[in-house]
Parts: structure tokens; C-alpha cells; sequence
């Protein structure tokens, strides 16, 4: 069928009749149409600009977590290395997996979801634009806090201060207990301000995470295109759903005991000190209760791109759609419900452990259905193996590599001698890197030509597929082995004569081909982004909504509302039946509304950054601190306070007719 | 853009590079701490589970893998490829259904061995033959506890370990003795943060939390019975004993290795220990070495030495007595370590030094010095004591011999020089 | 689409929930979480050591009770509020909305006066387990009320603004009032789980 979707690009502008900003109900100009570049990216509340800047920053924060890794496994080369202390090395990996988590993957998962939810659904924007932006710049504020540790380091080593007060006598000041702070180590006599530097990110940051969750479960469920009902939803926008409210459940966890480890640090209560009653394994608990979705809500959005991508190359839809649907829900649920597979050695007795193992294994079942559905989508179609598709093949195989240690773990009795050993280091990391990383470049191949309108140029893909999953499986595949034969992770350094020497030592070799497989992947995105050539609204003949507009889509996104007959529903419009087409709704001479920009959440957002840092150097021991920290939560309280009286605002485009 | 020979390109790729890391790490798998070559029931348990699971993962990977493979190329797009679209299936029920039952299937396969391996490895078997009475050749043992097993509290510190033998009534540190053969309980505690006991040739791990015993239960080598049915031994009784004697020397008596295995903070990689498995008597003489623990360096009683150190400690002038003085007076190491024997070397807050001489390795199994024959290495020895005592924080980074509580070592004013280590060192390495 | 009542009704395919409501329901189910994770933590270590405190001297029934009395009159007021918007009658809503600031206030002044008592006595965030556990809940609770109390005297001056009225901000009063709901609720949990509790 002919489209009227795919036409060719049109410029950005469009006939504006109000382009000049109006004033909101405080008085003040609202940043509507700014000239300044800055200005517009900072208070824009366009889900696409806001995708972007997610994007951005989490690729410079998965080089900062790669480079860590780089010195880790530098140091790990060889026995008894000294090239980095052991305080430095153990705040390495602490800061390698918080970074990684919480700095790379989940914002990488955000700019995803944030650029194509409303486009997959057919709607504006999301919910609430406002707050979406202030889950953007108070996720800018918790990095900033976090990152800010290493600074404090620099300074302590510099000699330009010690810490008093609080953790006199510590000279910790980046984290360096480890990603999941097991207490009573994180308590104020074992570890110094490095602590709260992790404690204040990390809340911070699961601020921004609920509010942005929250957004999105508003979107999916009431801005969906008329015609869009839940089952013709793409596989990746369910799966954004899901996500989503696992968060919402999932986060409130690790702020309690995040909360409780401050208060413990800081206002001396004792929930995890031993000699007053505290007991540490509540921490674990209340962590992996969080931790434990926190890893699907990791790894699901992963799976939705997988899921987009496959059928996309097979020129067929997706194998059992409401299965693969129902499977990321009860893989949703059933992470609430296997927690203490991560506690299998803290002594839980015979009857939780076998509970928590057969969940575990439960859980593989839903997982397992997916690949085979995966699968399925192949078979019988017309595999095109483009750039995004190479990453999404590797993807399945990769992860089920990771997915069956994850199935040996699950034997809790097995798990004794894997658990705190490199076995479990090369089981996160297959699915994290063979798993959640080639997804998510996948996604990256696949939308980036949507993204800022250009096409890839030249076969580097090919090459950064080789060398990421080469050095993917050199660096992790001899890790199940180094952990079988007793070597324990967070070790600094290792004696020889254990026969780790030669393992090691290849495991560093294949880090650095695994960054330089990285470091071509970059190189490939600034090529395409510096030298592509336009991208057309629909280079790969895709299936979903977001193909239908232009590329990159115009800042209202529709220009009519479209109304959605059938699943797939781009494709169905291509090459489907008449009655398949998607038909739009009529223009009722209002024009589009669209949401103003504003000032107000990336002022309350900004206020997050000496609430945190007040307190983090409150326990260094800097004077009046304090102060700055109440200054903080003031900034953050005015802030909404504005927010809340300017007033949503809003302006009117209208758009050529002919222009979609 | 792209075509199925990049696709291939990268799975060749990947193959390769499979095959080589593997034969790159070589195919070694007896190493000091390998779980696969394992040495008691409880770790043999775990090993055999284990394999289930790579054995049913290793099916599903050929099976799944091979459709797989089979999909991307026989589905794979053709150069100019006019085909009409591929037809649009949307999936087949049955399938699925089929498949889920498969899946669990193969998991039931996985879960029952589970089930059963957590009852096994939790549970303290009944073993009459390892019950206290039955086994134990030292004297000193309280008759209630001869219906016991052997107890051994195993308290984790940051980063060393005390091993208590409350039935026997003895300490010690980093290095643990146990009789081959013979189911024993440990206890399990902490003092300060989270660690883990991991000796993987016997056992899985299980964490010393803080605030809560944990106990496990662990056994070097096999039981008579067990050693019986794996063998299909036969013979008269006494035959029978001989051969599992001798099954238990040859094969089980060694020097196994262990460590901490949760991450503890600064020097959690050096928190290493070990474990020596031994016959009974020679369990029994440790035993009783240790109760009775050291005399002076010249053999006088106690209370003399302490008197002619206070009246003349100038006829205490050889290197070993002097090295003593310094160990009790101005190194000021009894205050935290302990040595029996010595009525005023009592510390508890550092590993008990009875016997340290005898001990292969020393700072928590970092420091080695154990020959290729199994024996002391002196010379080696003599440098480990030295550098620990000289260097303790260079070894052991943020330990609390450097810095106690606004005591250690590097409070000493006027640090300790070369010579006083070298004495102390050469009076430790008498303590055998 | 902007953050107002302008979702789409034409769909038959939204949830006919507004959008502002729907955001609150998720809030107040992740607060759920957020309560009963504290609330578990403290049963958790009373059920671990009950005799290491004994707070049934400190505590005084009559008081809680008629805090908890308070705060229930409150709710009631704020459902009255609710209502008065619905109807686009703002002096009622005024006067229902002070109604509902003056109770809170009444309620925060007794946790005030009773946390005042408990630290003379000697209970203060240190004292073992149960004080940990005790403030940490109750006091989160306690800033739960005050932001109610300051999101609705906010509220109460805007009303004078002439920009309220039953079209824009029935839902606003609305979400307010769910809210304030839920904070009640959770004291009566708290009530029972921490204080009743005690008296069994």
C-alpha cells in the first residue's frame, strides 16, 4: 500500500501562530521558542530532546564505568599487582557497578523509553512533560553527587584536608563497599563519607527513576492513539510498562534501607549495629528485595528492543505476541518473589532456601519462552542481517549463555560454592553486557537513523559486533572457570600458585578488546552522525508507529492523531488489507496543543544537588553544611511550589495540511 | 546494508575465540581451591548437582542453539531476493505449550537433586564414628561431650581467623587442624563486618554475620561406609580398615586452602586460611602441643624468667631471649596475641601465636612459607615474620597491629628497629 | 498533551482515569510500599527482642487515641472539601480545607508533645532497636502530614486567587484529598502495629 506516512522529511519549523512566549501565572516569561540553544535544552519538556540528553549522558557514563573496569582488569593481569591500592581498587569496583547500573544502563533505558513510548502509542508527549524533565535534571543532580566523591578523594590525597567530625579518622571518600553496601560495613566505623556519597546519590537518583516510572505508566495507560488498544501495543512499550511499575514497587525497598543506613551513620540509630540489636542481614533483605527487580527492570527493556528489532528483519511479526506480552509480566512479578537467591550462603535454612531456589528456577520458564518465541519470529521469515539485527542475534545467543549460569545458580546447593566467586562475575556480566549491552546497541542501530535523521555509513558495525562479542566472551567465558577453581570477587590482587595466573591474565586481554569494540561503536555513531547521509522516514520497512513520522520526527510528533486498526499497525498499513490502513483523525482547526517549556522542575531538580552534598560533607565534617543542605530542600520545595502555580500553559502549532 | 556473511563472519569469530580462551586456560581443574576435584561428601554433593545443571544446559544449548543456527541460515535473505513476503504467521499455541512443558520438565530434572542436596548439605548427618568418644585419642575430654561431634568456632575478623575447639579447650589462628574422615560442626560468627567460609575442596560456603551463629557442617573425605560402596570394597573388617586408612592417608591428608569470600573491605584479598587434614593421633599430639603450649627460651620456669627480666635482664642476652623481652616489653605484642605456655601473653585481640611456627603460612595465609615437601621453609619464614612485623601495613593494608585503637606497631615511639624485628622474628620461629 | 484534565476522552482507549488522579494512585502505591517496609522492620525486631523494651508505660493510650481521633475528623473534612469543589463552592471548600489544616496541626502538635515526653523519658532514636524503628516510622509519618498540611494552607491562600473553581481544580482537591486518605490510613496502621500492639 502506498503511504502517506513515509513522505519525505519536512523542515522542523512550522507555521507557528504564537510564536512569541506568553507569561505564566507567576508573571514570568515561560521559555517557549528560545533562541538560545542552552536555554532550549534545559527547560525543554519534549520527550525526544529529553531522550536524547538520557542518552548522552549515559554513554559518557558507560565509558566512565569501562575505563574503571579497564583499570580493574589492568590490576587483575598479573599476581600480587600493585599498580592501584586496595582502598582504590575496592572504590573501583564499587563505583564500576554503581556507575554502570545506575549512571549507564538505566538512563540508556530512559532515553529509549522516553523517545519512543509516546511515538509508539501515537500520542504528544508523555503525561506530565514537566516532570519528566525534573526526572531528567535530578538524575543529572545524583550523578553529579555521586561522581563528586572522587573529587573529595582528590582533595584528601592532595592533603588539602582530613575528615573530622563524623568519620574523623576514615580516609575513604569515594564509595568503596562494594555496589550492594552490605552492612555492617557501610556503618560509620568501618567505612568513611565514601558511604554517604553512595547513600545521597542513590536516593537521589531513585527520585528521578520513580518520577519518570510513574510518568510512564500515566502515558501508556490513558495517551494511547484511539484504535491503541493495550494487546496492539509494541512489545517495547509493554515492556516500558512493566518496567515502570516495577520500579514504582521495587524502589521504595532501597529507600527505606537506604534511609535507615543514614540515619545509622548519621543520627545514631541502630538498625544495622550489631552491639545495640541492629542485624545486618535486614540490609540484605530490604536490598535484594529491590535489587532483585531492580536487575529486570535492567534487563526487560532490553528484551522489548530484542523484541522490535527481530520481527523488523524477518519481515514477519513477532511468534506469540500475547505470550512474549504475558512472559515479561510474570517475569515482572515473579522478581518480586526471588530475592534470596543472592543470600543462599547467609544461612537461611532449609526451608526458605529451597522456596527461593524453585522460584528462581520458575522464573527461568517465562525467560526460556521468550527466546524460544525469539526464535520463532526467525524462523520461516526473510533475515536481513542489517547492522541492528547482527546485535539482537547476538543478543539471544548471549544471553542464554548467561541465562544458564543463572540456572546453575538457582541449585542453591551448587550456588554455595559459585556465589562471591568470579562464577557469579561471569554470569552478570553475559547477561549484562551479552545480554542488556548488545541489546541496547541494537536499539541504538536501529533508532539512531530515526533519531537525528541520518543513515550509517560504511561496515563498522560489522566489525564492532566482533570485536564486543569476541572480547565479551575472552573476558567472561574463563571467569566461570576462575570462579569454580575458588577465586573470590573483590579481590584486589591474587597470590599464585592457585592456577588463576593464566585465566587472568586472559581475561584482561579480552577487556580491552571488548573497549575497543566499544571505542568503534562510538566512532560509529559520529560518523553517522557527522557524514550520514538522510535516513528517510523508514529505512528498514519497519512495523511500529514511530517509522511513520519523520526523521527525525517533528517536534509535535502527529500531526493528526492516528487511528490505530491492528497491531504491527505500520506494517499492517504497508502491506496488509485496505481496511488496515491507519486513518487519521479529522483536524478540528484548533491545531496541535502543545506543552510549554519551563524554568520550575529544573530548579527544584537542581536543589537536590547541595541537599546531597550538604550532607555528604556535613559528614566530612565541613562546617555549615548543614546549612547548604537546607538550602537544598528549600530550592527543591520552591521549585515545585512554582511548578505547581505556573501552571501547565501550553501554545497552539499548525502545521501545513498536507504534513503528517 | 549488511548480508549474511557478516553474520557468519561473527559466529566464526566467536567460535574461535571459545575455542582458544579454552585451551588458553588450560584444562587444569586440580588446583588448591577447585571445586571440581573435590575431597568431602559435602563439596562432592554440591560438585555432582552442579554437573545436572551443565548437562541439562548443555542440552538445551545444542538444542536451542542448533535451531538457532538453523533459523538465521536457512531463513537468511538472498542477493536479490524477489520472494513475496515470508508468510506472516503470529505463532502456534501448541508450540508454546510444548515448549513450556519441556522447560519445566527439565527443570523438575534440576529441582528434585536440589531438594535433596539442600536437606544433605544442611542437615549434621548422624555418624556414631565421628562422635567424639569414638575417635578422639587426647586425653582432657568432658564425658558429656562424647556423644558430640567435633565443634570448631570459627570467628571471622578483619582479616584473620580464630579457630576455637571448645570441647578441647584450645585456640588457635589461620590455621585450622581436622581429623580426616569425620563429620565436624562449625559455628560460624563474626566480630565486625560480614565474611565468608569458603574451603572449596570440602565445602560450599556459608557468611559469619554478625549479630547470628550460623553452623555448617563439613567432613574431609569420605565415611567408612561411604568409602565401602564407592570402592565395592571387600575383605575381612580389618582389611577393610587398613585400606580405608590408608584411602584416607594417600588421598586426603593434605593442606587445603581457603578465604574469605564476602567482601570484608580493605584487605578482604588477603584474608586468606587454611585447613590441615590429619590422622587421628597426630590430630591428638597437635592438640596436646598446643594445651600445653611453650617454654621459655632456656628453659627456666616462667615466673624465674619474669624475675631475672626484672632483676637482670642483662643475662638474657641472646638473640631468642632478647627477642622474647622486646615480644613481652616494648614490642608490646602480648597485648593483643597470645601464647600458651607464657602466664602473660594473653591477648585475644590478635590470632593466638601458639605453634605459629609450625604453620605453613602466616597474616592469614598471605605470607607463605611452606616447602615442596610439605615442611617449613626457615629461611622463608624468618622473611615473612620479618616483613609483617616490619611492613604489617604495606601487607596487610588498614590491619589493626599497625593501628590499634591508638595502639599498634605504628604507635611504638621509636619505631622498632631492624635488629629488635630480627629478634622477635628468630623468637617466633622457635615457637614450633 | 499537557499535564491537565485534557487526556483523551475521545479514547476508548485510555483508562478513563485522569491523569493527575492516575499519577497519584501510583505514588500512593509506591508510599504503600515505602510504609510497610518500615512498619516491617519494626515488627520484625519487636518480634527478635520483645523484651528488650517495654514501651507500654511510656506510652499513653489517651493521647494516641485522640490523635488518631483527630485525624480521622480530618479526613472527614477533607472529603467535605472534596465535595464543596465538586460543587464549585469555594467558601465551603475554604472553610473545609481549615477545618482540615487546624486538625493536622492539632495531630502534629501531639507527636510533637509526645516525642518531647518519650526523650525526657529516655526513649530517643538510639535507644536500642525500638527507638530506631519507633522514630524513624512515626516521624515519616509525621512529615507526611506536614507536607499535607503545607500542600493544603497552599492550597487554601490560591483558592483567593479567583483561579480555583469546580472545571480546573476538582481534580487537584481531589488528588489532595487521596492523599490526605492515605496518611490517615497509614496512622491507623501504625496505630494498631505499633501501639495496640503493645498492650496485647
Amino acid at each position: 500500500m502506498s503511504s502517506t506516512l513515509t513522505d519525505t522529511p519536512t523542515s522542523s519549523t512550522t507555521h507557528d501562530h504564537a510564536l512569541k512566549p506568553e507569561t505564566s501565572n507567576l508573571g514570568f516569561m515561560r521559555p517557549d521558542h528560545s533562541k538560545s540553544v542552552l536555554i532550549d535544552w534545559l527547560t525543554t519538556v519534549d520527550h525526544k530532546k529529553i531522550g536524547i540528553m538520557y542518552g548522552a549522558i549515559a554513554l559518557f557514563f558507560l565509558l566512565i564505568g569501562g575505563i574503571e573496569a579497564l583499570i580493574i582488569r589492568a590490576q587483575l593481569a598479573v599476581p600480587e599487582n600493585d599498580l592501584v591500592s586496595a582502598q582504590r581498587y575496592n572504590q573501583l569496583f564499587t563505583m564500576h557497578g554503581t556507575t554502570m547500573i545506575f549512571l549507564a544502563i538505566m538512563p540508556l533505558n530512559a532515553a529509549f523509553f522516553n523517545f519512543l513510548v509516546p511515538l509508539q502509542i501515537g500520542a504528544r508527549d508523555v503525561a506530565f512533560p514537566r516532570l519528566n524533565s525534573f526526572s531528567l535534571w535530578t538524575f543529572v543532580a545524583g550523578a553529579l553527587v555521586l561522581n563528586f566523591s572522587w573529587l573529595m578523594q582528590a582533595f584528601s590525597e592532595l592533603g588539602w584536608f582530613t575528615a573530622s567530625g563524623p568519620t574523623a579518622g576514615m580516609d575513604d571518600f569515594v564509595p568503596g563497599m562494594g555496589w550492594f553496601g552490605y552492612a555492617p560495613l557501610t556503618e560509620r566505623q568501618f567505612t568513611g563519607a565514601g558511604t554517604d556519597f553512595w547513600i545521597l546519590g542513590l536516593q537521589i537518583l531513585g527520585i528521578a527513576s520513580l518520577g519518570a516510572a510513574m510518568n510512564f505508566v500515566a502515558t501508556i495507560l490513558n495517551m494511547r492513539a484511539p484504535g491503541m488498544k493495550m494487546m496492539r501495543l509494541p512489545v517495547f512499550t509493554w515492556m516500558t510498562l512493566v518496567v515502570s511499575l516495577l520500579i514504582i514497587f521495587a524502589f521504595p525497598a532501597i529507600t527505606i534501607a537506604l534511609g535507615q543506613l543514614m540515619f545509622d551513620r548519621m543520627f545514631d540509630t541502630n538498625f544495622f549495629q550489631v552491639a545495640e540489636g541492629g542485624q545486618p542481614i535486614l540490609w540484605q533483605h530490604l536490598f535484594w528485595i529491590f535489587g532483585h527487580p531492580e536487575v529486570y527492570i535492567l534487563v526487560l527493556p532490553a528484551m522489548g528492543i530484542v523484541s522490535e528489532v527481530l520481527p523488523t528483519f524477518s519481515k514477519k511479526p513477532l511468534f506469540g505476541y500475547p505470550i512474549v506480552v504475558f512472559s515479561g509480566a510474570v517475569i515482572g512479578f515473579l522478581g518480586f518473589a526471588v530475592w534470596s537467591h543472592h543470600m543462599f550462603t547467609t544461612g537461611l535454612g532449609k526451608v526458605a532456601t529451597a522456596a527461593f531456589s524453585l522460584l528462581t528456577m520458575a522464573i527461568a520458564v517465562p525467560t526460556g519462552v521468550k527466546i524460544f518465541n525469539w526464535i520463532g519470529t526467525l524462523w520461516g521469515g526473510r533475515v536481513r542481517f542489517d547492522a541492528p539485527m547482527i546485535f539482537s542475534i547476538g543478543f539471544i545467543w548471549m544471553f542464554m549463555m548467561g541465562g544458564f549460569s543463572g540456572i546453575m545458580h538457582s541449585a542453591a546447593p551448587a550456588d554455595a560454592q559459585q556465589q562471591d566467586s568470579y562464577f557469579v562475575i561471569a554470569h552478570f556480566h553475559y547477561v549484562a553486557i551479552g545480554g542488556i549491552l548488545l541489546a541496547s546497541i541494537s536499539g541504538i542501530y536501529f533508532w539512531l537513523p530515526k533519531i537525528v535523521g541520518k543513515m550509517w555509513t560504511g561496515n563498522l558495525s560489522t566489525w564492532v559486533a566482533i570485536f564486543t562479542t569476541v572480547g565479551l566472551n575472552v573476558t567472561f567465558f574463563p571467569m566461570h572457570f576462575l570462579g569454580l577453581i575458588g577465586m573470590p570477587r573483590r579481590t584486589h590482587t591474587y597470590l599464585s600458585g592457585f592456577g588463576w595466573d593464566g585465566y587472568n591474565m586472559v581475561c584482561s586481554i579480552g577487556a580491552f578488546i571488548l573497549a575497543f569494540g566499544v571505542l568503534l561503536f562510538v566512532i560509529d555513531i559520529i560518523l553517522c552522525m557527522t557524514k550520514g547521509k538522510p535516513a528517510g522516514n523508514d529505512p528498514w520497512d519497519a512495523r511500529t508507529l514511530e517509522w511513520a513520522t519523520t526523521s527525525p520526527p517533528q517536534h509535535y510528533n502527529f500531526g493528526r492523531t492516528p487511528i490505530i486498526p491492528a497491531r504491527d499497525a505500520l506494517w499492517e498499513h504497508k502491506h496488509g488489507p485496505e481496511n488496515r490502513n491507519i486513518n487519521f483523525e479529522a483536524d478540528d482547526g484548533h491545531g496541535i496543543h502543545m506543552p510549554s517549556q519551563s524554568w520550575m522542575p529544573v530548579l527544584a531538580s537542581f536543589g537536590f544537588a547541595p541537599l546531597g552534598l550538604g550532607l555528604c560533607l556535613m559528614q566530612v565534617g565541613i562546617p555549615y553544611m548543614g546549612y547548604v543542605a537546607i538550602a537544598g530542600l528549600f530550592t527543591i520545595a520552591l521549585g515545585i511550589i512554582l511548578w505547581a502555580v505556573e501552571g501547565p500553559g501550553g501554545y497552539h502549532l499548525h502545521p501545513e495540511e498536507d504534513k503528517i | 546494508m549488511k548480508n549474511a556473511s557478516s553474520g557468519l563472519r561473527k559466529l566464526i569469530a566467536l567460535a574461535i575465540s571459545l575455542i582458544t580462551l579454552t585451551l588458553l586456560g588450560g584444562c587444569d581443574v586440580n588446583t588448591r581451591m577447585s571445586t571440581f576435584d573435590t575431597k568431602g561428601p559435602v563439596a562432592e554433593t554440591q560438585y555432582e548437582l552442579f554437573m545436572i545443571t551443565v548437562w541439562v544446559s548443555t542440552f538445551i544449548f545444542v538444542l536451542v542453539g542448533a535451531f538457532y543456527l538453523v533459523a538465521m541460515f536457512k531463513f537468511r535473505e538472498k542477493k536479490n531476493d524477489t520472494r513475496p513476503l515470508p508468510t506472516q504467521g503470529h505463532g502456534n499455541p501448541l508450540v508454546e505449550i510444548g515448549l513450556i512443558g519441556a522447560s519445566i520438565l527439565l527443570l523438575v530434572i534440576i529441582a528434585v537433586p536440589t531438594l535433596r542436596a539442600i536437606w544433605y548439605t544442611h542437615d549434621i548427618p548422624f555418624s556414631e564414628e565421628s562422635q567424639l568418644g569414638e575417635w578422639y585419642q587426647g586425653d582432657g575430654l568432658a564425658a558429656a561431650e562424647e556423644d558430640n561431634v567435633l565443634t570448631i568456632r570459627v570467628n571471622g575478623y578483619q582479616w584473620w581467623w580464630a579457630f576455637d575447639y571448645p570441647q578441647l579447650g584450645i585456640s588457635t589462628a589461620n590455621e585450622m587442624v581436622i581429623p580426616a574422615g569425620k563429620v565436624i560442626r562449625l559455628e560460624l560468627r563474626s566480630k565486625d563486618v560480614i565474611h565468608s567460609f569458603w574451603l572449596p575442596r570440602i565445602a560450599g560456603k556459608v557468611d559469619l554475620i554478625p549479630g547470628r551463629t550460623n553452623q555448617m557442617w563439613i567432613q574431609a573425605g569420605d565415611s567408612f561406609e561411604a568409602w565401602q560402596e564407592k570402592n565395592n570394597a571387600t575383605g575381612t573388617d580389618e582389611e577393610l580398615r587398613a585400606a580405608y586408612a590408608q584411602y584416607l592417608q594417600d588421598e586426603i591428608h593434605n593442606y587445603y586452602y581457603g578465604q574469605c569470600a564476602e567482601y570484608c573491605g580493605d584487605s578482604h584479598a588477603r584474608m586468606l586460611f587454611r585447613s590441615t587434614v590429619v590422622g587421628d593421633d597426630e590430630f591428638a599430639d597437635w592438640v596436646s602441643d598446643i594445651k600445653q603450649g611453650h617454654t621459655t627460651p632456656n628453659g627456666m620456669s616462667w615466673d624465674d624468667w619474669y624475675s631475672t627480666l626484672n632483676d637482670s635482664p642483662e643475662t638474657l642476652s641472646d638473640d631468642i631471649n632478647q627477642g622474647l623481652n622486646l615480644f613481652m616489653t616494648r614490642g608490646k605484642c602480648a597485648t593483643c596475641h597470645a601464647v600458651n605456655g607464657n602466664p602473660r601473653a594473653l591477648g585475644v585481640a590478635g590470632p593466638n601465636l601458639t605453634k605459629v611456627a609450625s604453620r605453613l603460612s602466616m597474616a592469614a595465609g598471605w605470607l607463605n612459607h611452606r616447602a615442596e615437601d610439605g615442611s617449613v621453609d626457615e629461611a622463608q619464614q624468618y622473611e615473612n615474620f620479618f616483613k609483617w612485623i616490619k611492613e604489617t601495613d604495606v601487607v596487610k593494608p588498614g590491619n589493626r597491629m599497625w593501628k590499634a585503637n591508638g595502639g599498634g606497631i605504628g604507635e611504638l615511639d621509636e619505631l622498632l628497629t631492624d635488629d629488635e624485628i630480627r629478634k622477635i622474628s628468630l623468637y617466633l620461629q622457635t615457637l614450633k | 498533551m499537557s499535564d491537565d484534565a485534557h487526556n483523551n476522552d475521545d479514547g476508548h482507549h485510555s483508562l478513563m482515569v485522569n491523569n493527575k488522579k492516575l499519577l497519584m494512585w501510583l505514588f500512593l502505591g509506591s508510599d504503600c510500599m515505602f510504609f510497610g517496609t518500615m512498619i516491617s522492620t519494626h515488627l520484625i525486631y519487636r518480634k527478635l527482642y520483645p523484651e528488650s523494651y517495654d514501651p507500654t508505660s511510656l506510652f499513653s493510650l489517651e493521647l494516641t487515641s485522640f490523635s488518631t481521633f483527630i485525624l480521622l475528623m480530618s479526613s472527614f473534612l477533607m472529603a467535605l472539601a472534596v465535595s464543596a469543589m465538586h460543587k464549585g463552592d469555594i467558601k465551603s471548600f475554604r472553610r473545609n480545607t481549615i477545618g482540615v489544616i487546624f486538625f493536622g496541626l492539632i495531630f502534629l502538635g501531639c507527636q510533637v508533645y509526645e516525642f518531647t515526653e518519650f526523650v525526657h523519658a529516655g526513649l530517643t532514636l538510639s535507644s536500642g532497636t525500638f527507638g530506631s524503628t519507633f522514630y524513624m516510622l512515626t516521624g515519616t509519618h509525621g512529615v507526611h502530614v506536614a507536607i499535607g498540611v503545607f500542600w493544603l494552607i497552599c492550597m487554601y491562600f490560591y483558592s483567593f486567587t479567583g483561579k480555583m473553581d469546580a472545571h480546573q481544580s476538582a481534580v487537584d482537591v481531589e488528588i489532595a484529598g487521596l492523599y490526605w486518605h492515605f496518611v490517615d490510613i497509614v496512622w491507623i496502621i501504625i496505630f494498631t502495629a505499633i501501639y495496640l500492639i503493645e498492650f496485647i
